[in-house]
C-alpha cells in the first residue's frame, strides 16, 4: 500500500508542476529566540554522541476516554541512527540507520524494511527526532517560529510556519535537561486543545551502543 | 514532304516580339523582380504538418489527437549515476538542473510529484462513496463484520500510539476502519511510468541509479527553429549543472524535429553541391555555347516567379514546398532545352521552328501540369501547396521557353553533328533485342511490383541519429515501456459526457487487460451518472440497520480500546449523510489537479478523456473489434496509426495514378489521335513506373508519401519524353528531341537522382524512386520508342 501511495503521489509524473522548493534562504536566524541561548544548546548537544532513554507517551486526546499512556525505549547515535521502541501497551517500533530502517509489530508479527527516502511519513518523523536530539535549530528554524518559554531549564515553543502544518498543529513545546544536553519532554499541541506529551526519563548520555540496536 | 504540325501562335508571337525585344526583356525582368520582391516577407513553416492530412479523415483526426495529448509535449531528462554515485548526489544534480532550466521556452520543471497536502487521506476517504463498485461493497461488507471491526480498529489505535500517529487523529476519527485504502488502490490506475519510484520526493528508477527531470515547454514539437533554441538551452544548462560521472540523456519530440531538419540541411548542402557540379558538367559537355547560359537561367527564373506567386497567395508557406518544389522545378529545363536545340538548328526558319517545337513542348508541359494538378485534391496541405507551386513554375517555364528564350539563342553557324552521334548513340542497338529485353523487363517488374508495400509509419521517414536511438533504448530500459502505449480517447460535449464514455470503456477494458496495465481516470473520477449509482449503492448498503450495527460494533470495540463515545462521530455521520458527487475541481483542490489534467484534453465544444493501454498488435486488434459497441470512444495506437496512414497513402496513390493516367491519356489522345502513336507516347511512362514499382518490390523497399510526389514527377517527365520522341519519329520533325531528352534527363538524374545519396530516409527514397523511374523512362524513350516504331525511326 505504501508503494501504491508513493507511486500515486508520483502520478503527477509527466505533468507535475515545479516540485522543488523555492531556493532556501540559507540558515535563517530562528525568529523570536535569542541566538546566544540556542547556540548554547547546540554547543551542549554537540558533546552528545549517543543517548539511551526510556520514554513515557501521554495522549491527551478527546477521542480517548482517559489519558492513554504508553511506554518505551529510545536510543540515538549521532549522526543518523535511531531506535524507537514501544513496549507498552503493545510492542512495536522501528530502527533506523542512515536512510534504511526496519519496523516491527509484535501482534501482527510483521517486520518490514523501509527507506526514509521513499517513505515521507517516516522521514518526517525521524527528521523531527534527529532535530531535537541534535539541537538543530537551523533546521527547526526553517519550519517553526521559535520562542523561549523559560531559560532554566530551557523550554521552547515552536509554532509552525507553513499553513499546511499549522492547520493541525498549533505548537510544539520542547523542554531540555538542566544542562541542555538532551530533550526532557516534547509536547504536540493541536488546534482543538488536544495534545501528546512524551517525557524522556532515566536518560543516559553517551552510553556505549552496539550497532545491532539500529538494525 | 508532309509539313510538320505546328502551333502558328508561337510563330506569330516570335515575329511580334522580334521588333520589340527590349520591351519583352523588360517585361520578363519585371516579372522576375516582382517574384523576388514578394519573397521578402515570406514566413516559412518548417513543421511536419504539411505532410499530414488536414481533412476530416480518421488519420487526420488521430494525428491531431496524438499531437494534442499533454504528455507528448514533455521533455524527459534521465540522469544516470556511475557505480560510485551516491543517490544524494544524483538527486542534488536533478534539483540543480531543475533550478537552472526554467526560461521562456521551459515553463515548468519537475523532479518529483507535487505535494498533495496533509488532507490527502481524509479527502480520499470522503471520495469513497462515489467510487465504490459492487466488488468494493463485498470488501466493505467483510471489513464491517463484527470480527474484522475489532482488528481494523486496533490497527488504527496502534497507529495513533506510534510516532507516525502524531498527526493521524483526524484521519482515524473520519475513517477508523481505514476504508480509504480502497480508494488508494484505485489511484494505482493513474501511474504513467511503470518503473518509477519515489526517493526523497524525487522520481527515481526502480534500481535508484537514475533520476528523472520532466519539463514542460510551449514550443511545438513541429517547430524546428524553436526546437533548436530549446535544445541549445537544455544542453548549456545540463553542461553547467551535471557533474562528470553523471550522464544526462534527453528524449523529447523536439530532438527528432531538429535531427531531421539538420539532417535535411546537411544532405541538401552536400547533394546540391554535387548535383550542381554534375549539371554544370553536363551543360558544358553537351551545350558548349554562351547562349546555353539562358537555358540554365529559365528554371531559375521560373523558381523565383513561382515562389513569389506562392508567397502572395498562401498564408503559410511550408519550407518543404520551397525546398522540394525548388528541386522539382529543376526539371523545368527540359522545355528550354528542347527549344534551345531546335533554335540552334533553326537557321533562317527560326519563327517556323518555334511554331513546330511549341507543339510537343506544350503537350509535354500540359501533361506535366495535369500530373501535378491531381495533387490539388490531396488531403495533405503540403502536397496541395506543392501542386500550385510546381504548376506555376512549369507555366512560367513554358512561357519563358517558348516566348522569351528563342530571342536570346543565336542559331549555330554550322549545322551540328547528327543528333544521335552527338548524343553518343552512334549505332542503334538491334531493334528486336531492344524490344525483347524491354518486354522481359516489363514482365519481371510487373510481377515484382505486386510485392510492394505501402508504409505509413512516419518514423520510417524520420532520421533518428544513433545517439537518439540509444537515448530511447535507455529510457525504455530504465523507466519501462513508457511510449509503447495506445491511447483511447473517450469524447463528449463536456467533461461529464466524456467521463461517462470513459466509464463504459473502463468496464470493457477491465475484463480484457490485466490490472495494472491500464492507465485511466475512471476509478478515481467517474462520471456524475456513475457516481450517483455508487452513492446509491453506498447509501443502500448502510441502510437496513447495517450502519447502526457497525456503530454498535465500533462503540463496543472502541470502548475496550479506550476510545470515547463520540470518537468516531465524523465517520458515523458520513454513513448517514448523502455525499455530494465529486468533481474534477474537488480533486484539484485536494492536490490531484496535475494528475487528472494530464489525461483530460479540452477543445472548444468538446472534451476528451484519455485512457492508456499496452500497444500490442493482437491486443489492439481485439480491442478495436470490441470498441464497435462503444460510441464516443476512439482508439489511437501508434502502430495502427502507421497502418491507417499506409492505407491513406495507398488510396491516394491509386486515385492519383488513375486520375493522372486519365488526364495524360486524354492529352496524348488529343495530341496524336492514332492508336499506334498514342501507345508509343506512353511507352516511357509505363516503363518508368513499372520498373520503379517492380525494383522497389523486389528489393523490399516500402512505398511512402514522398514516393507519391516522385511518381507524379516521373509520370509528368516520362510523358514529355514520349511526346517528344513520337513527334520526332512519326511526324518527321527534325528537331534534336533525343538530344534534348538525354541532356534534360541527365540533368534530372544528376539533380534528383543524387538524392539517393542522402542519409535522410525521406530524401533517399525520393532519389531512389526518381533514379529508377526517370532512368528507365529515358532509356525507353531513346531506345524502345524508335525500336517499336520501326521503319519510321529517325
Amino acid at each position: 500500500m505504501r508503494r501504491i501511495l508513493g507511486t500515486v503521489l508520483a502520478l503527477a509524473l509527466a505533468v507535475a508542476g515545479p516540485a522543488f522548493p523555492a531556493p532556501a534562504p540559507g540558515d535563517p536566524e530562528p525568529a523570536g529566540a535569542p541566538a546566544s541561548l540556542l547556540r548554547r544548546l547546540e554547543l551542549a548537544a554537540s558533546g552528545v554522541s549517543t543517548l539511551a532513554s526510556d520514554f513515557v507517551q501521554e495522549k491527551h486526546l478527546g477521542i480517548f476516554k482517559t489519558v492513554v499512556t504508553s511506554r518505551g525505549r529510545f536510543h540515538y547515535q549521532k549522526p543518523d541512527r535511531l531506535r524507537w521502541e514501544l513496549r507498552e501497551p503493545f510492542a512495536s517500533g522501528f530502527a533506523l540507520s542512515g536512510s534504511r530502517g526496519r519496523r516491527w509489530h509484535q501482534r501482527t508479527g510483521r517486520t518490514e524494511s523501509f527507506d526514509i527516502r521513499q517513505d515521507p511519513i517516516m522521514k518526517a518523523v525521524s527528521d523531527q527526532i534527529f532535530a531535537w536530539a541534535n539541537a538543530d535549530f537551523a533546521g527547526l528554524g526553517r519550519e517553526y517560529r521559535i520562542r523561549i518559554l523559560s531559560e532554566n531549564p530551557v523550554s521552547l515553543r515552536l509554532e509552525p510556519l507553513s499553513a499546511a502544518m499549522a492547520a493541525s498543529l498549533d505548537h510544539l513545546r520542547i523542554t531540555f535537561s538542566p544542562d541542555g544536553r538532551f530533550v526532557r519532554a516534547v509536547e504536540f499541541h493541536e488546534k482543538d486543545g488536544d495534545f501528546t506529551r512524551i517525557r524522556f526519563v532515566d536518560t543516559v548520555v553517551n552510553p556505549p551502543l552496539g550497532p545491532d540496536l539500529f538494525r | 514532304m508532309t509539313p510538320v504540325p505546328s502551333f502558328p501562335l508561337f510563330t506569330r508571337l516570335y515575329r511580334f516580339f522580334s521588333g520589340r525585344r527590349l520591351t519583352l526583356y523588360a517585361a520578363t525582368a519585371l516579372l522576375i523582380a516582382l517574384g523576388g520582391a514578394a519573397l521578402r516577407n515570406i514566413e516559412l513553416r518548417e513543421d511536419i504538418e504539411s505532410m499530414l492530412p488536414d481533412d476530416t479523415s480518421d488519420v487526420a483526426r488521430d494525428f491531431r489527437l496524438l499531437q494534442s495529448a499533454p504528455f507528448t509535449r514533455k521533455i524527459v531528462i534521465t540522469l544516470t549515476g556511475g557505480p560510485r554515485t551516491e543517490p544524494a548526489e544524483l538527486l542534488a544534480t536533478a534539483d540543480r538542473l531543475a533550478k537552472a532550466l526554467p526560461s521562456p521556452d521551459i515553463v515548468s520543471v519537475a523532479t518529483g510529484p507535487a505535494d498533495p497536502g496533509g488532507g490527502f487521506l481524509p479527502a480520499l476517504a470522503r471520495s469513497l462513496p462515489g467510487l465504490v463498485t459492487p466488488g468494493d461493497m463485498t470488501t466493505l461488507e467483510a471489513w464491517s463484520e463484527e470480527g474484522n471491526v475489532g482488528s481494523r480498529l486496533r490497527d488504527s489505535y496502534e497507529k495513533l500510539l506510534s510516532p507516525e500517529g502524531w498527526a493521524l487523529k483526524g484521519a482515524v476519527r473520519a475513517d477508523p476502519l481505514s476504508f480509504h485504502t480502497l480508494a488508494l488502490e484505485k489511484m494505482g490506475t493513474l501511474n504513467l511510468i511503470p518503473n518509477m519510484r519515489l526517493l526523497e520526493g524525487h522520481f527515481v528508477s526502480a534500481d535508484r541509479k537514475s533520476a528523472l527531470v520532466i519539463a514542460d515547454t510551449p514550443v511545438p514539437i513541429t517547430d524546428s527553429k524553436g526546437a533548436g533554441r530549446l535544445l541549445d538551452h537544455i544542453a548549456r544548462q545540463t553542461a553547467a549543472s551535471v557533474p562528470p560521472g553523471i550522464k544526462a540523456s534527453l528524449v523529447c519530440g523536439h530532438r527528432y524535429a531538429l535531427a531531421n531538419a539538420e539532417g535535411i540541411r546537411r544532405d541538401l548542402y552536400v547533394i546540391l553541391s554535387l548535383a550542381s557540379l554534375a549539371v554544370l558538367s553536363i551543360y558544358l559537355f553537351y551545350l558548349r555555347s554562351l547562349s546555353a547560359i539562358c537555358v540554365f537561367l529559365v528554371p531559375g527564373a521560373a523558381l523565383v516567379i513561382a515562389s513569389g506567386v506562392i508567397a502572395t497567395v498562401s498564408k503559410n508557406v511550408f519550407a518543404i514546398t520551397l525546398g522540394f518544389g525548388g528541386v522539382l522545378l529543376g526539371i523545368a529545363d527540359e522545355y528550354a532545352m528542347h527549344v534551345y536545340f531546335s533554335c540552334r538548328k533553326g537557321g533562317d526558319r527560326l519563327a517556323e521552328v518555334i511554331g513546330e517545337i511549341s507543339r510537343p513542348v506544350l503537350f509535354g508541359g500540359m501533361a506535366t501540369l495535369a500530373s501535378f494538378a491531381v495533387m490539388l485534391v490531396s488531403s495533405l496541405p503540403g502536397q496541395r501547396q506543392l501542386a500550385v507551386y510546381t504548376m506555376t513554375g512549369i507555366l512560367a517555364s513554358l512561357v519563358l521557353s517558348l516566348v522569351v528564350l528563342p530571342h536570346v539563342i543565336r542559331p549555330a553557324r554550322v549545322p551540328g553533328p547528327p543528333a544521335q552521334a552527338a548524343a553518343g548513340l552512334r549505332l542503334p542497338p538491334p531493334r528486336r533485342w531492344v524490344v525483347a529485353v524491354w518486354l522481359l523487363l516489363l514482365a519481371a517488374c510487373l510481377w515484382q511490383s505486386t510485392k510492394i508495400r505501402f508504409n505509413g509509419d512516419l518514423r520510417s521517414l524520420s532520421l533518428v541519429p544513433p545517439e537518439l536511438r540509444e537515448a530511447e533504448r535507455e529510457l525504455s530500459e530504465t523507466w519501462g515501456d513508457v511510449r509503447g502505449k495506445a491511447i483511447l480517447f473517450s469524447g463528449g460535449k463536456d467533461l461529464d459526457d466524456a467521463l461517462a464514455a470513459n466509464d463504459r470503456l473502463f468496464r470493457l477494458l477491465s475484463g480484457r487487460i490485466p490490472e495494472g496495465q491500464i492507465v485511466s481516470l475512471a476509478p478515481i473520477l467517474p462520471s456524475r451518472e456513475t457516481q450517483i449509482a455508487s452513492l446509491r449503492r453506498w447509501s443502500e448498503f448502510w441502510r437496513g440497520g447495517r450502519a447502526a450495527r457497525l456503530a454498535a460494533s465500533l462503540q463496543r470495540e472502541g470502548n475496550s480500546l479506550g476510545f470515547s463515545g463520540n470518537a468516531f462521530a465524523p465517520f458515523l455521520a458520513s454513513l448517514e449523510e448523502a455525499p455530494d458527487v465529486r468533481t474534477a475541481d474537488d480533486l484539484r483542490a485536494e492536490g490531484l489537479g496535475e494528475m487528472i489534467d494530464s489525461l483530460i484534453l479540452r477543445a472548444p465544444g468538446s472534451v476528451q478523456v484519455m485512457t492508456l493501454v499496452p500497444d500490442t498488435p493482437e491486443g489492439i486488434a481485439a480491442l478495436a473489434r470490441d470498441l464497435g459497441s462503444l460510441p464516443g470512444v476512439r482508439l489511437v495506437s501508434p502502430s495502427r496509426f502507421g497502418d491507417n496512414l499506409g492505407m491513406t497513402i495507398r488510396k491516394d496513390f491509386t486515385s492519383y495514378l488513375l486520375l493522372t493516367s486519365l488526364m495524360v491519356l486524354a492529352l496524348v489522345v488529343s495530341a496524336f489521335r492514332r492508336p499506334k502513336k498514342i501507345l508509343l507516347a506512353l511507352v516511357p511512362v509505363v516503363t518508368g513506373l513499372t520498373a520503379m514499382l517492380g525494383i522497389m518490390g523486389m528489393l523490399g523497399i516500402d512505398f511512402n508519401q514522398f514516393n507519391i510526389v516522385a511518381t507524379i514527377l516521373i509520370i509528368g517527365l516520362c510523358v514529355d519524353y514520349g511526346i517528344f520522341m513520337v513527334c520526332k519519329v512519326t511526324e518527321g520533325s527534325d528537331h534534336d528531341a533525343d538530344r534534348a531528352i538525354l541532356v534534360s534527363g541527365l540533368t534530372t538524374l544528376a539533380g534528383f537522382g543524387s538524392l539517393v545519396l542522402a542519409r535522410h530516409p525521406a530524401m533517399h527514397s525520393i532519389g531512389l524512386t526518381v533514379l529508377l523511374g526517370i532512368g528507365f523512362g529515358i532509356t525507353a524513350a531513346l531506345l524502345v520508342v524508335p525500336a517499336l516504331h520501326g521503319r519510321g525511326s529517325a
